[in-house]
């Protein structure tokens, strides 16, 4: 008990001694250490800066280790400790600056001195004055005006466990009304005091952190018990238990919810990649090889767009460069280059759909696997020709500042273009069955897609609306490469990695059905992160198998790839019992 | 008998039997003795008679997919994964023949003592023995196709379904082998291959004795496969890809038919695979895309599909150009494989095979009656599009 009052007290007495030094501002703290000859008085000096938010401090101290302060003399002949900065002249001379005032030093003639380096007597610094330093840049950050600041200079300052920062720290604390770093102010000091002699200091600081079970504090937590274990201290080793266990459910907690959350944004990816899938495929039965390369359409289109608002850009366009002008805009101005990236991608890839379409895809509606060996060869085509156009590297698409950036609640991370992903997602969902169910031309898709024969006898004009519904397939790939391009790289291959997947999406949702597209989509981006998460949790598990088990356990290792795979099993065994998808389009074709 | 009829139309006359046999034996003659033959004399170069040895190999996955595509309508995706993974299982012995050759002088492989691996993961230890490589050559992927077919066929899984189904399984298992976890030398696979059965592979000799043993079990299999066809179950196996549903009303388990072809035409790509591994030197993930899948297709499209013959022209002339433009043309040559291929499946349904005969009919020596493909379409589907056509045309007088 008596060293927890003397804990208490201690600072309240380094608060004494600091308040009782002459009020001074930082600048002529240092600037007075810089002119004091003895090595423990310039110490006391520095050292009286701890816990100062001044943010000179920093660049003073910098300047000192890297020889830049010196000792000139004043038009009044008094010593001043001058920093000399800025280009040197033709006689290396430098312009001064008072550190006490910051103000430019000034000659006899009231303009500002200048000196060369070889001019003055430099301040010197040493080991113990380099550590003084240090010790006071650690707590600058912690005074800083910016939370998050503090946040990380009080994080890093925990973490490290050095109890010389406690009464900073401590000091921090009363006066602070920031809730975060209040509460890692908390940690900080708790995971200070596990390193604290006294057991009930000890286990104090445990029931604090059990309190706070905060990521970070796992590791030294777990060492505090491993200690306690080896000096016998069962008390203390329990509440460390405890701690421990409250820290994983934290973590629990967030890994769920984090799961679930790159879930979503995975099955939103899923779902926006394979919507135009579902309708060229779905609807019309095309087995377009070359969807991949809509996306990278739409991709590149957002890149260009991208160019055209900034600097421009020199495209190596099959050997001749051919120059786009850039409007040169930044801020606002540049960040709206999505906005308009958006229309111009679906119509790039509308486009092209459309060719594609006209050129090839309509001699081939009944022959499906020839659709889909001649759309493979487009693929090769359309890929080698972005090779050609924009160059066999990935290009380079900077996201707009709304969508760079994150919120953190409770430690789970959502970064914005997830959850703008997520509700683009929505917004395309919706905008399609519109177009389906509520206009003109979604009736005449629809109804061609029921029985061509019979629509067309009916007058509709079946080869304008296949053009149609593949030109508006196309333009959603391309939407969905708009997207993409803020979440990955966009290169010639881009759409190799997702048409596999897209694929998988549609067959799984039943053929023909944007709603059981939607449901796989989210079901199979789900089931991915699950057990992307999980796996390496269950890996030990599969020891247990005949004959594979280490072999299998070892793969679990790689959870992504093992994850992917497993996937990939579910759908097949699915498929076992839902052979035409989640919905069945009823039909009495036999062949159909 | 209904089944029989439209069947016996793409069986091959005698006449047209005897061209065949004719072509395929000067074709045999040319490859197995005459190019042999002036490697030893020196006239042809070790590399001619390599790259040819890797047509050859390339040709039984040509094969394979024919005998799936072609003949029962299966388009199988994965046919690369087989050949690969045939591949996989003769490196896996080439690998254990290096002995304490590599780099590192261990007696293991080098990317397991890479890896930290100091003595061999059991499930290799078994491949010092060629004899059990070859019959993991077979077994792998013979077990692999029976279990994945049993389930796809059960559930009455077809056409382009099974198409996407293969792909993203070979897309699968190329991810899986990209890993170094899997112990088989992750992206950078098996190479730096030294002896095979105690010959060393960099001799002329050994080289010049795989490409014969290559064309052998190349025109064993064709041999096979021309007699599977005369069968009954070749007649069925065409049924099928002619009217799968008039074969089951009939009473004929399709599922079963196309099990037991699935299974045989992966054996078939796996002993190209095994064959073509020692060849060429290296064995590794990439060969595993679905993308070299559908090579293989092209080269069977480009040949004539369903012809058996045509497939081994299509791999292996294919793959001359292929050879021949990826250096003369490295940049346009995708380009120009991919607009071969829209072309071929737009206007050359029937492939090289079938240019002859469109030759003759162009010029009028069997009459104008146009040539029913090979590929032909169920009735019902024709039907339903000769319906199309009427109702379009109907269309466009109204308008």
């Amino acid at each position: 008990m008596i060293l927890r009052i003397l804990h208490s007290t201690l600072p309240l007495i380094f608060f004494a001694l600091a308040a009782s030094a002459p009020a001074q501002t930082a600048r002529e703290t240092i600037a007075s250490a810089a002119l004091e000859g003895s090595v423990a008085k310039k110490r006391q000096l520095l050292d009286s800066l701890a816990g100062k938010g001044d943010p000179a401090i920093a660049g003073l101290f910098d300047a000192w280790r890297q020889d830049q302060l010196f000792i000139a003399t004043a038009e009044d002949g008094a010593a001043v400790a001058v920093q000399l900065t800025g280009e040197p002249d033709a006689d290396e001379k430098l312009n001064a600056i008072s550190i006490a005032t910051g103000e430019p030093l000034l000659d006899a003639s009231g303009q500002p001195a200048r000196f060369a380096r070889s001019e003055l007597k430099p301040v010197e610094h040493n080991a113990l004055l380099r550590r003084s330093m240090k010790g006071v840049l650690d707590l600058v950050d912690l005074s800083s005006e910016d939370p998050d600041r503090r946040l990380k200079a009080v994080q890093t300052i925990g973490y490290s466990q050095d109890a010389s920062k406690l009464p900073p720290l401590e000091k921090r604390l009363s006066v602070e009304n920031n809730g975060r770093v209040r509460n890692a102010l908390l940690e900080g000091i708790a995971l200070i005091q596990l390193k604290d002699p006294s057991d009930e200091t000890r286990l104090h600081a445990l029931d604090t952190l059990r309190e706070l079970a905060t990521l970070g504090s796992f590791d030294s937590i777990r060492n505090a018990r491993a200690e306690a274990e080896t000096a016998g201290k069962a008390e203390l080793a329990a509440a460390a238990e405890k701690a421990m266990r409250a820290v994983n459910t934290h973590r629990a907690t967030v890994n769920l919810f984090g799961t679930m959350f790159r879930g979503l944004s995975l099955g939103s990816i899923l779902l926006v990649v394979a919507l135009g899938l579902a309708i060229t495929f779905g609807l019309m039965g095309v087995i377009n090889m070359a969807h991949g390369e809509m996306i990278a359409v739409g991709a590149y289109a957002t890149y260009v767009t991208q160019c055209f608002f900034g600097s421009g850009v020199t495209l190596p366009f099959f050997g001749r460069s051919l120059p786009i002008p850039g409007m040169n805009l930044e801020g606002w101005g540049y960040n709206a280059y999505f906005v308009c990236a958006l229309p111009v991608s679906f119509l790039a890839a509308a486009l092209v759909g459309i060719g594609l379409e006209r050129g090839i895809i309509r001699f081939l509606y009944r022959r499906p696997l020839e659709s889909l060996l001649a759309t493979w060869g487009v693929s090769l085509v359309l890929q080698q020709i972005f090779r050609l156009m924009f160059g066999a590297n990935n290009v380079q698409v900077s996201s707009p500042s709304y969508l760079s950036g994150n919120w953190t609640i409770n430690d789970i991370i959502f970064g914005w273009n997830r959850v703008f992903v997520i509700l683009f997602a929505i917004m395309i969902v919706f905008g399609v069955w519109l177009a389906l169910n509520r206009t003109p031309l979604g009736l005449l898709i629809r109804s061609v897609m029921q029985n061509r024969t019979m629509a067309a006898c009916m007058g509709v004009r079946i080869e304008r609306v296949n053009m149609l519904t593949f030109g508006l397939g196309s333009g959603l790939a391309g939407l969905a490469g708009a997207f993409l391009s803020q979440i990955g790289n966009v290169g010639p291959s881009l759409g190799q990695s997702y048409i596999v997947d897209s694929f998988m999406v549609v067959v799984v949702g039943g053929v023909g059905n944007i709603a059981g597209t939607v449901i796989s989509a989210f079901g199979i981006g789900g089931v991915d992160q699950i057990l992307q998460q999980y796996l390496p949790d269950w890996a030990p598990g599969l020891a247990g198998f005949p004959m594979i088990g280490s072999f299998l356990q070892n793969l679990a290792q790689d959870s992504a790839v093992f994850g992917k795979i497993l996937v990939l099993v579910f759908i097949i065994l699915f498929l076992q019992w839902r052979p035409a998808g989640i919905f069945v389009t009823r039909s009495r074709n036999l062949e159909g | 008998m209904s089944i029989v009829n439209p069947a016996a139309r793409i069986l091959p006359s005698s006449s047209r039997l005897r061209i065949e046999i004719g072509v395929i034996a000067a074709i045999a003659a040319v490859v197995l003795i005459v190019l042999p033959v002036l490697n030893m004399q020196g006239v042809v170069s070790n590399f001619t008679i390599n790259l040819w040895g890797k047509y050859l190999s390339f040709a039984l996955l040509a094969i394979s997919v024919d005998l799936l595509w072609g003949a029962t309508g299966l388009l199988s995706l994965g046919q690369a994964l087989f050949f690969s993974l045939g591949g996989y299982m003769h490196g896996m012995y080439l690998m254990r023949m290096i002995g304490d050759l590599g780099q590192y002088k261990k007696p293991i492989p080098d990317f397991l003592v890479f890896l930290g691996w100091t003595e061999l993961p059991s499930f290799w230890k078994p491949f010092d023995s060629f004899a059990f490589a070859i019959a993991m050559v077979i077994l792998v992927p013979g077990l692999l196709a029976f279990v994945f077919g049993y389930l796809a066929f059960r559930s009455r899984i077809k056409g382009v379904y099974f198409s996407i189904l293969t792909q993203a399984l070979t897309y699968a298992a190329s991810i899986m082998f990209f890993r170094n976890n899997l112990l088989l030398g992750g992206n950078n696979g098996f190479t730096d291959f030294k002896f095979i059965l105690g010959y060393n592979l960099l001799e002329p000799a050994t080289q010049r004795g795989l490409y014969i043993v290559t064309g052998v079990v190349l025109l064993l299999t064709y041999i096979f496969c021309r007699w599977l066809r005369s069968t009954k179950f070749g007649l069925v196996q065409r049924a099928i890809r002619d009217g799968e549903n008039r074969v089951l009303f009939s009473g004929y388990a399709a599922a079963n038919y196309k099990l037991f072809v699935f299974v045989v035409a992966a054996i078939i790509a796996s002993v190209g695979g095994a064959l073509y591994t020692p060849q060429v030197g290296i064995i590794n993930p990439s060969a595993m895309t679905t993308d070299k899948s559908l090579e293989a297709v092209v080269w069977v499209a480009v040949g004539g599909r369903g012809t058996l013959l045509g497939p081994i022209l299509g791999a292996i002339g294919v793959n001359w150009l292929k050879s021949w433009a990826t250096r003369a043309y490295p940049d346009q040559w995708l380009i120009f494989l991919g607009g071969l291929f829209i072309i071929v499946v737009l206007f050359l349904p029937g492939g090289i095979v079938s240019l002859p005969k469109r030759m003759a009919a162009l010029f009028g020596f069997h009459g104008t009656k146009r040539e029913k493909t090979t590929a032909a379409e169920p009735e019902t589907e024709t039907a339903t599009a000769t319906a199309i056509e009427t109702a379009a045309s109907i269309e466009t007088t109204k308008g």
